[in-house]
């Protein structure tokens, strides 16, 4: 248990904090009663320009809002499944067990690694492996999430390099919105066991929320286990003076998953656990109308515990363990310099540690240092052209340096349609482990090197694209429609790829006797097709969601694979009639598309969800009972051909009081 | 100690030579001497001059200096509520036209001082008509249709005038009940789930400088704007306001006052007649609506001339 000494620093760290802020929320009561002066007294600026979002039709790309009611009604149990709906991406929530796979224009590999994942304001991307979104998109409870925004194409102007193809930013609810407590239970097929307890307090001074919740289930046929989540998140807001606002979160998901197969010796069944923990300080400061600082202070620690003893050569344990760190210190100003120009720029300090003898034969730790220093201009020249300037330059002490531009322009060609152009250049740096992966077996009798599978020659360096995108963005008010199209063309350069060499202490067979794993970068190759996403309000109570992408991808696995078209689509229904009983329908098809080594593990898919929810008010409490169907249809290879998910079917009791 | 005994005399002394130099026709008396106050005073000055009084027959006070002045004027215009209070107990055969405080608190001073609305004492008030706030509803958000309202203790009893102003625009009010030291935010979520727009009544147990910030959050958050009532909400986030400026307020109440000098009666209460909207041009892009304040405030005076 060594290894939970640093976490419960942070956690301790978390509550203290907390009690200070709890102690302070001595609130001026008594108010004077009503006079001139409520007319004639100054306020403070709440909605500043960092607090004003860029409007959907101004925004330098495509951008893809679920907002609360459609995550509620779609049934979903996890971000991942809620991606579905998104244009363009693909989704396994049960690829890799215990972490999910959310891949945006292609499956390139067992960890989605080409966006990036953000909760509230903080990378939730993983560094340890080849780096990833999967424990990101778990940190935190479906139930407390307010709305997630998916920018689709690439970002890294804005959010640095892992958003190479995209971000998913997941923003919580506000503690206003959660006072009071809130408990659900869910339970149903295949083992599922939901449960979730909130309780929220505080004034208009401090607001606490703390959320406790354990999902769990054994949705997937051919796993060698169950899988759980169990998190705790705890969220503080205070105001601290007129101007200044604190917000302080914590949290931890532990994450466990029956991963590998009976019968393989190099995989062989076991409980992988990913422990993940973050502390995160924002302050922001308003300097009046025009003016906004934000500082954020967090620090993210992930402990992977991934081991299992080698059948073949008793006493040797096969082990993917270790642990990692990351320290980041961003500030950001945001100014309105003139009606017409708006300005944001800032830095971040970031430190990201990785630490796994298993991985790298070292108990030192790896440790890449990233300074980055952004900024976006919003000019509007017009009132009906707005363009979006914006760019990264970003030095990585594993990398080295890298810019990554943005240009975007916005044109109101009439009320409400929006035409939209823009090129843009992102890098993704290699992982640590894809830049010094060192897994070494030594004999557990004489302690002689027994053979390496990942030995990595450091010779890889950043992958690049360049995204060239026209949009179109309808609002038909009258007709309850909206309408975003996105075509795109997505250049991808050094794209980093698994490779075989020879080396003679190597395990895997190859023609030169035995080989190594390695890192390397490989083929140019274009992406390009387009997406559109429709939302309809067709009558009262009633919505509907339909995407659909066509994505024409050259990626070949460096020739392996035959290039090929691919697309996916959703359709989701939703009606909540007038005695308040919702029905959600939710459709899902992608088609086959290359996978890395086999083209049989991303098989064509289709699947049906069916919800439906009747609100309740028991003792003055509200609540709501559901019931959802997830699969209607046959069960559905999901990527590797011994997964298969099966229809399962649960019941959700909510209580809000 | 001693110093101080010997200088009220010397205060007293140079009021009562002040005021016998040349009794003052008019008397302003201020809550404080801030500019919001002295704009409104300057207003009036400035309305009586073009009447033909002169300055300096205008004399200017803080209501804490009220006790000091024994002169006898035609006519005080207390601006504020603490001058109202401090005239309205005060024998005096002037009349009282007490300006730049909002109805609720004149109402106060009435149920306080146990006096009553007469020739001799009465109001300009500060705040806007219900139907001018509703009227602009209907102008700068004609898809709107449930108006949210917090109702405090100030502000409980409009709800039946606000509810029959509302009816006849076709609106519908949605109302919340904050009660004393209840927080905010739990009306503050009920109501945003059902209403269009929140109209903001001032109420300081409800708005206040330290509630603005959730308030106005929660509201932007669930795109329900806000019409304020003062321009300082609109810079701190509301979507826009109607207000009357000091300045706005000092003229009309310098009108009438003229008027009285001129020997017509001081009247019931009234609201005033000149007004501006403003608008947070901000918050109104990002919502996506085009508002020009001086385009709503036209159409509002032209319909009020109308009616």
């Amino acid at each position: 248990m060594k290894t939970n000494k640093p976490k419960n620093h942070l956690i301790s760290a978390a509550l203290s904090l907390a009690l200070l802020a709890s102690s302070q929320t001595a609130w001026a009561q008594g108010q004077a009663p009503i006079s001139e002066k409520d007319y004639l007294e100054d306020m403070p600026v709440v909605l500043s320009v960092a607090r004003l979002p860029q409007r959907l039709d101004e925004t330098p790309g495509a951008v893809t809002i679920l907002d609360r009611r459609m995550i509620r009604m779609s049934g979903a149990r996890d971000v991942a499944d809620l991606l579905r709906l998104v244009p363009g991406f693909r989704v396994s929530n049960s690829f890799e067990s215990n972490s999910p796979q959310a891949g945006y224009h292609g499956s390139w590999g067992d960890y989605s690694n080409h966006i990036q994942v953000m909760v509230d304001g903080r990378s939730g991307y993983s560094p340890f492996l080849q780096g990833g979104t999967g424990p990101g998109l778990q940190t935190v409870a479906i139930d407390d999430i307010e709305r997630i925004e998916v920018l689709r194409g690439s970002n890294s102007a804005a959010y640095g390099a892992r958003a190479f193809l995209g971000i998913i930013n997941i923003v919580t609810r506000d503690t206003v919105d959660t006072q009071g407590v809130a408990a659900h239970v869910a339970r149903g097929d295949n083992a599922i066991q939901d449960t979730l307890v909130r309780l929220g307090w505080g004034d208009e001074r401090a607001r606490f929320r703390l959320t406790a919740d354990r999902r769990a289930d054994n949705n997937l046929s051919g796993a060698s286990g169950p899988a759980a989540v169990n998190r705790f998140n705890f969220r503080t807001d205070l105001q601290a003076g007129a101007s200044d606002q604190i917000e302080l979160r914590a949290g931890q998901a532990l994450i466990e998953a029956g991963v590998g197969f009976a019968g393989q010796v190099g995989n062989a069944p076991r409980t992988r656990v990913i422990d993940s923990s973050y502390l995160q300080l924002d302050w922001r400061r308003n300097l009046g109308p025009d003016q906004d600082l934000a500082l954020q202070v967090s620090r993210t620690q992930e402990f992977d515990r991934d081991n299992f003893p080698y059948a073949l050569l008793p006493g040797l344990t096969i082990d993917f363990g270790g642990h990692a760190t990351n320290d980041n210190l961003s500030l950001q100003h945001t100014l309105r310099v003139a009606p017409t120009w708006r300005l944001v720029w800032g830095g971040e300090l970031r430190r990201e540690a990785v630490v796994s003898r298993p991985l790298f034969d070292t108990d030192a730790a790896f440790t890449t240092d990233f300074t980055r220093l952004f900024t976006n201009v919003e000019w509007r020249p017009q009132p009906d052209w707005v363009l979006n300037a914006g760019g990264m330059f970003e030095r990585s002490s594993l990398s080295g340096e890298h810019v990554s531009p943005r240009l975007m322009l916005n044109w109101h060609l009439a009320q409400g349609q929006t035409l939209r152009y823009g090129v843009s250049r992102a890098y993704r740096p290699p992982s640590t482990f894809e830049k010094s992966a060192n897994v070494r077996y030594y004999d557990p009798g004489s302690g002689a090197l027994a053979g390496a599978t990942f030995v990595a020659r450091g010779g890889v360096e950043a992958e690049g694209v360049l995204s060239r995108e026209i949009g179109y963005l309808g609002e038909f008010p009258r007709l309850g429609l909206s309408l975003d199209v996105r075509g795109f063309q997505e250049d991808v350069r050094n794209f980093v790829r698994l490779t075989t060499y020879p080396l003679s202490f190597g395990l895997q067979p190859c023609p030169a006797g035995t080989c190594a794993y390695d890192f390397v970068n490989g083929e140019n190759f274009s992406i390009h097709g387009f997406e559109y996403q429709l939302k309809w309000q067709p009558w009262q109570g009633g919505q509907v969601m339909l995407s659909e992408s066509f994505v024409d991808s050259g990626w070949t696995d460096n020739g392996n694979l035959a290039a090929r078209p691919f697309s996916n689509g959703s359709l989701m229904i939703m009606q909540q009639f007038a005695t308040g009983m919702e029905l959600s329908l939710m459709y899902y098809r992608a088609d086959s598309t290359n996978f890395p080594g086999a083209n049989a593990a991303a098989p064509a898919m289709s699947r049906t969800d069916l919800r439906l929810g009747w609100p309740l008010r028991l003792d003055g409490r509200r609540g709501e009972l559901s019931f959802v169907v997830q699969n209607l249809g046959p069960a559905y290879q999901d990527f590797i051909p011994d997964f298969h998910f099966r229809r399962q079917a649960y019941v959700m009791l909510r209580l809000e009081g | 100690m001693t110093s101080r005994l010997l200088l009220l005399p010397l205060v007293l002394l140079a009021l009562v030579r002040g005021a016998s130099a040349a009794e003052p026709v008019v008397v302003i008396v201020s809550s404080e001497r801030s500019p919001a106050y002295q704009e409104a005073a300057d207003a009036a000055l400035a309305e009586l001059a073009r009447g033909g009084l002169p300055v300096g027959d205008v004399l200017q006070v803080t209501a804490a200096e009220l006790v000091l002045q024994r002169a006898t004027p035609r006519l005080f215009i207390a601006l504020g509520t603490e001058p109202a209070a401090a005239l309205a107990g005060r024998e005096t055969r002037a009349p009282v036209l007490c300006t730049l405080l909002p109805r609720a608190s004149f109402e106060r001073v009435l149920r306080e001082s146990g006096r009553r609305v007469s020739d001799q004492f009465s109001a300009l008030y500060l705040n806007q008509p219900h139907t001018r706030q509703l009227d602009l509803v209907r102008l700068a958000l004609p898809q709107a249709r449930r108006v949210g309202v917090l109702w405090g203790p100030d502000t409980r009893q409009q709800e039946a005038a606000l509810e029959a102003a509302a009816q006849g625009r076709g609106l519908k009010l949605v109302g919340a009940q904050i009660q004393p030291h209840e927080p905010v935010f739990n009306g503050l979520k009920r109501l945003l789930d059902d209403a269009d727009l929140l109209l903001a009544l001032a109420d300081p147990q409800i708005y206040n400088s330290g509630s603005i910030q959730n308030i106005l959050l929660a509201s932007f958050r669930a795109k329900v704007p806000m019409l304020a009532f003062s321009p300082a909400y609109v810079r701190a986030g509301a979507l826009l306001a109607v207000y009357s400026t000091p300045a706005q307020i000092g003229q009309q109440a310098g009108a009438i006052a003229r008027g009285v000098l001129q020997g017509q009666p001081l009247g019931a209460p009234q609201y005033p007649r000149e007004f501006s909207v403003s608008v947070n041009e901000h918050v109104a892009r990002s919502l996506g609506l085009n508002l020009e304040p001086q385009v709503l405030t036209e159409r509002l005076r032209r319909q009020e001339r109308g009616s």
